[in-house]
């Protein structure tokens, strides 16, 4: 489901605040940052999958956003325009990096990072097989997305975190509609590689 | 009048700070925001333990064993390992007087009266000891109490070249 | 390989961005192909999965701290704005009135002081470097930061490190510039005499690592 959909009735007392914080009001930019600052985290953390850098990506999203508020039109929605500033933020700094993807990491390296954000299961608990293997499951699809290049987590992330249609992330990039689709497609099927055991049906 | 209107548009970008792939020169080299000196000093006591380094500090911080002292309560100051390093404006930047502790360094943008504004991380190996939003003026250097060893104190010295 | 209309078929019916006559004519078309089925079934689960364990919302790590660094971040640029403007009292004017708000935490408020307290300083004295704030992962270390002036030296004292073993050797190195990779992947560091000492790269793990030229020690 689009990400604006989902925040409509949110939408509303975010002008409030939004017009506060237009107005210098730090106070009101504060309760703001406490309301999206788990999603922007999430997005910059899937992206980037680093914890100590999606925290200062986020950072850094909120600080632009708060610079830019002069520019935003209160027409449109407040956290559409503050998870593109942080996406635009996460990207860039990903583009620096040239973080290759595509089979060059090193999987003992990426599995230990990808901990956070995955249900974790409290070492010495008696826990159920389940809990265990769906842990299990979020390390892997986790270290699977990380092997992606940054042009395909980021459709990935956008599509299956954000929820945004195929024109939103076409908008979004920027790229064709046809990009986006093959992207997703490359992607998927990158994943399901390696994922092959979790996910093969047989009919 | 057609090429001057995009070189026109390439400076204005450049002037606002504009940054981005788009608005940089594609092989010049990467817009800087000055220069710093970064020196790994160890502070001790006991004159035995001096590894013997002849580094010396630049002119720019004179009487830096002095100024030490004044801060450090140790007898003796050996500057292992020095760096010179431009701050990039766009991208981090690493002064790594020695693989054992450095820093990476971010611009935020100038700050007055010739000052840098900057996201500094001190590292020991794989770990971030510190993060810190700094304002770096230059004649006015960052002493950085860093671990002890050898009965004696890791000191990390960073300063502003002026311009 | 199948032409590329038909891959984007498969993922525009998954993704629920065909209208209700393409719908309905592809769904036709896995009843009648097990393989094109199973390919969808299969790429669903994945969709399903990744959706599972990719978050939307994560608690962000020292989320308190989170707020009360950007509330500093956005007070030290209200103040570097009105010194722009060029005049005195509407700097301490601003900057009272922002210290005024005294629901900051106490994080932030301390954190506030010290910006104060160094930007209140007679004009002369503006001219020394700053830390604006400053913060360690590890919860036994501590910072203490001051200006000296017999030093005219800026500190950020580290207290509660782990001490370095005495039989660890420290070397340094002497750097004199550095060359950056156009693609930004590596750093080389060359000394004075224009060899190279050092080369830093990021790891997959987004951590520095070091490859020397010559052996350690």
């Amino acid at each position: 489901m689009p990400a604006s959909a989902a925040t409509d009735l949110g939408e509303v007392s975010d002008i409030d605040l939004v017009k506060r914080s237009q107005a210098g009001d730090t106070r009101a930019f504060d309760m703001l940052v406490t309301k999206y600052r788990g999603r922007i985290y999430a997005m910059t953390y899937h992206l980037i999958q680093n914890e100590t850098e999606a925290w200062d990506l986020a950072q850094e999203a909120f600080i632009k956003a708060w610079r830019a508020l002069p520019n935003f039109k209160l027409d449109a929605g407040f956290y559409t325009w503050l998870y593109r500033i942080a996406h635009n933020v996460t990207y860039d700094w990903l583009r620096k990096r040239k973080i290759q993807g595509d089979g060059e990491f090193d999987d003992e390296r990426t599995e230990h990072r990808v901990a956070a954000g995955a249900e974790a299961t409290p070492k010495g608990d008696p826990a159920p097989d389940m809990a265990l293997r769906n842990a299990e499951l979020g390390h892997r699809i986790q270290a699977a997305i990380a092997k992606l290049s940054p042009e395909h987590r980021q459709v990935i992330v956008l599509r299956e975190v954000e929820g945004l249609a195929y024109e939103e992330i076409a908008a979004l990039v920027p790229c064709s509609l046809g990009t986006v689709m093959s992207r997703l497609f490359y992607a998927r099927k990158k994943l399901q590689e390696q994922l092959k055991d979790v996910y093969e049906t047989t009919l | 009048m057609r090429t001057l209107l995009p070189a026109l548009a390439l400076w204005i970008g450049c002037a606002l700070g504009v940054a981005g792939q788009e608005n940089a020169a594609p092989s010049a080299k990467p817009a800087t925001e000055g220069k710093v000196w970064g020196g790994l000093v160890f502070a001790t006591n006991d004159g035995t333990e001096l590894t013997g380094s002849q580094e010396k500090a630049p002119a720019t911080l004179p009487q830096l064993n002095t100024r030490l002292s004044k801060v450090f309560d140790f007898k003796h100051f050996e500057i292992l390992g020095q760096h010179h390093q431009d701050i990039f404006r766009e991208y981090e930047s690493w002064v790594v007087p020695s693989r054992d502790l450095f820093l990476k360094i971010d611009s935020n943008g100038p700050a007055d009266r010739g000052g840098v504004k900057l996201h500094l991380q001190v590292w020991r190996e794989q770990q971030v000891l510190v993060k810190s939003d700094a304002v770096l003026r230059p004649d006015s250097p960052l002493f950085i109490g860093g671990p002890k060893w050898k009965g004696g104190r890791l000191i990390f010295v960073l300063s502003l070249e002026r311009k | 390989m199948k032409p590329p209309s038909e891959e984007h078929d498969l993922i525009r019916w998954l993704d629920g961005e065909m209208d209700e006559t393409e719908r309905a004519a592809f769904e036709a078309r896995i009843k009648a192909n097990p393989a094109l089925a199973q390919e969808a079934e299969e790429m669903r689960a994945l969709s399903a999965g990744i959706r599972a364990h990719l978050p939307a919302e994560m608690a962000v790590p020292h989320a308190d701290f989170f707020n009360s660094q950007i509330q500093v971040r956005i007070g030290q640029m209200e103040i570097d704005e009105a010194r722009r403007r060029e005049a005195v009292a509407p700097v301490l004017g601003s900057l009272l009135s922002w210290l005024r708000q005294s629901w900051l935490t106490a994080a932030g408020a301390v954190a506030v002081a010290v910006v104060a307290f160094l930007s209140l300083r007679p004009s002369s004295e503006d001219a020394h470097s700053l830390i604006l704030s400053s913060y360690t992962p590890s919860a036994g270390v501590q910072t203490v930061t001051f200006h000296d002036d017999n030093a005219d030296a800026t500190v950020l004292m580290l207290d509660g490190l782990e001490e370095v073993p005495a039989d660890r050797k420290i070397s340094g190195i002497s750097i004199s510039r550095s060359e950056t990779e156009p693609e930004m992947a590596s750093t080389t560091l060359f000394d004075a005499a224009g060899s190279p000492q050092l080369v830093i790269f990021r790891d997959a793990a987004g951590n520095p690592q070091f490859w020397a030229s010559k052996p350690r020690g």
